[in-house]
């Protein structure tokens, strides 16, 4: 479903088309980066007790600010999350929130009991700092 | 009174940045591809390329077969005959058993762990989580444990085949490959896809985030995600990824086909290769410990150049150590 997203880093993107522009780059450099992402990612399902309800881009986001207004308040409600991606038939989407406001979402979304006074719960199935670490799981391995 | 923790924190996390050239001696390609045994998913990208060059299929589908071996006791893993014809030659791994180097691998939980009654030391990452390793041949009692007291089975994804012993049903699976782009596969709305590099936020002062993705970009109401300067359009491109239990050997080759690839296109493009571990598997960066429970999305990204140089990102989740 994600299969058409990619993320990487790379040193710049001119240098990159250029190509063969820099033979300086032979020599052997890494640096480790800690704690630098300066956003998380959530690939999450939103589950619903009504399995033919629809739920459009739109909804989605909007429950989403609701879900951090009813636990947060306006605070909650202002954290700037982004809907990056949805499946309108799966009910997936891929999030982007800033790293400090992960813990606020992750908890909004788990603590979420209703959507439109039916049943609903959001599984997250995948968190990461790296969007492209969300391309691939292996628990969907199907092997039957 | 500090009742509560601090939510803005999050969990460590650590990207390692590597640039280097493939002439260079001191490159650590090959080591490193080597040291995240057991991998789950392979996506290569190609842009600006028509369509899928005939060996990159070739080589995909050239990848070995696993076996899958359903409700396996633990014990019969032990068996010497069974040891000595499969596991010491593969890969062996199960959601929280794994085989390396000879050594068992175990991620277990505290009732387990306790009922199993086996010298092991407490996880790292996550203080109701048990983890140790035993190495089989010692005298460890392990046998014992798992015939007496705590009959374990388990599914396992093993690299060779277990020629000495085929009791329980063995399957055999070749990794799936899947393309998209204008490859092989064609796309649900009508007209080419087009792909757009986009320059997204960096950490240090030259890094750049980019990604690629197809042009169906979201109002700004659902997402405020901008793009940055430099940007590029690439016209076409050819995504393909395979996913089974992918052995670092098939995965150097596949590296070194790309290579040759670039080197024969003729063009300033590049090449990505981007590797998934398995998030369940207890081991991480050279058999090191990874928090199984606490998203250990251990994955590289390979970048390469028509004029040998790379850039080669490796991440870690948030208890396992530095990939090396």
């Amino acid at each position: 479903m994600f299969c058409d997203l990619f993320l990487y880093r790379v040193s710049s993107l001119q240098k990159m088309r250029a190509g063969t522009e820099e033979a300086e780059s032979s020599g052997y450099q890494r640096v480790v980066l800690k704690n630098a992402s300066p956003h998380h990612y959530l690939k999450v399902r939103l589950v619903l007790e009504d399995e033919s309800a629809r739920v459009s881009a739109v909804d989605l986001k909007t429950f989403i600010t609701s879900c951090l207004r009813s636990l947060f308040g306006e605070v909650g409600a202002a954290l700037n999350v982004d809907v990056l991606k949805y499946d309108e038939e799966t009910l997936t989407a891929l999030l982007r929130v800033p790293s400090r406001g992960l813990v606020k979402l992750w908890s909004s979304l788990t603590l979420q009991g209703f959507y439109q006074n039916r049943a609903c719960a959001f599984r997250v199935l995948q968190v990461s700092p790296f969007l492209l670490a969300l391309t691939g799981n292996s628990r969907d391995l199907q092997l039957d | 009174v500090k009742m509560c923790a601090d939510l803005s924190r999050t969990q460590r996390n650590l990207l390692v940045c590597e640039r280097s050239s493939f002439l260079d001696e001191k490159n650590r390609v090959s080591s490193q591809v080597e040291q995240l045994r057991f991998n789950y998913k392979v996506s290569v990208l190609l842009p600006e390329c028509g369509s899928a060059p005939s060996h990159l299929e070739s080589i995909l589908n050239s990848f070995s077969s696993f076996y899958l071996i359903k409700k396996l006791p633990l014990y019969e893993l032990l068996d010497k005959d069974f040891l000595q014809s499969a596991v010491y030659q593969a890969c062996t791994v199960c959601v929280c058993v794994c085989v390396c180097s000879g050594h068992l691998v175990f991620s277990l939980d505290k009732d387990t762990f306790e009922t199993l009654g086996l010298e092991g030391r407490p996880s790292r990452s996550n203080r109701t989580s048990s983890r140790y390793g035993i190495s089989y041949g010692s005298d460890s009692g392990l046998l014992q444990a798992l015939t007496s007291r705590l009959k374990l089975q388990m599914d396992f994804l093993i690299s060779h085949h277990p020629a000495a012993w085929s009791t329980p049903p063995c399957g055999r699976v070749t990794p799936t490959t899947s393309w998209s782009g204008s490859a092989p596969w064609t796309p649900p709305s009508a007209g080419e896809p087009r792909y757009r590099s986009r320059a997204l936020r960096g950490h240090d002062r030259e890094s750049l985030f980019f990604c690629v993705y197809s042009e169906n970009s979201s109002s700004d109401f659902l997402s405020t995600l901008t793009c940055l300067e430099p940007e590029a359009t690439v016209s076409r491109a050819v995504s393909v990824s395979a996913c089974g239990l992918l052995l670092p050997q098939d995965l150097q080759h596949l590296v070194e086909e790309l290579r040759c690839h670039l080197q024969q296109a003729q063009t300033n493009s590049w090449a990505s290769v981007t590797v998934h571990g398995f998030t369940d598997s207890p081991v991480s960066w050279d058999d090191d410990e990874r928090d199984v429970l606490t998203g250990g999305h251990d994955l590289y990204n390979l970048l390469m150049f028509p004029d040998h140089t790379y850039r080669l990102h490796l991440a870690a989740g948030a208890q396992n150590t530095c990939p090396p």
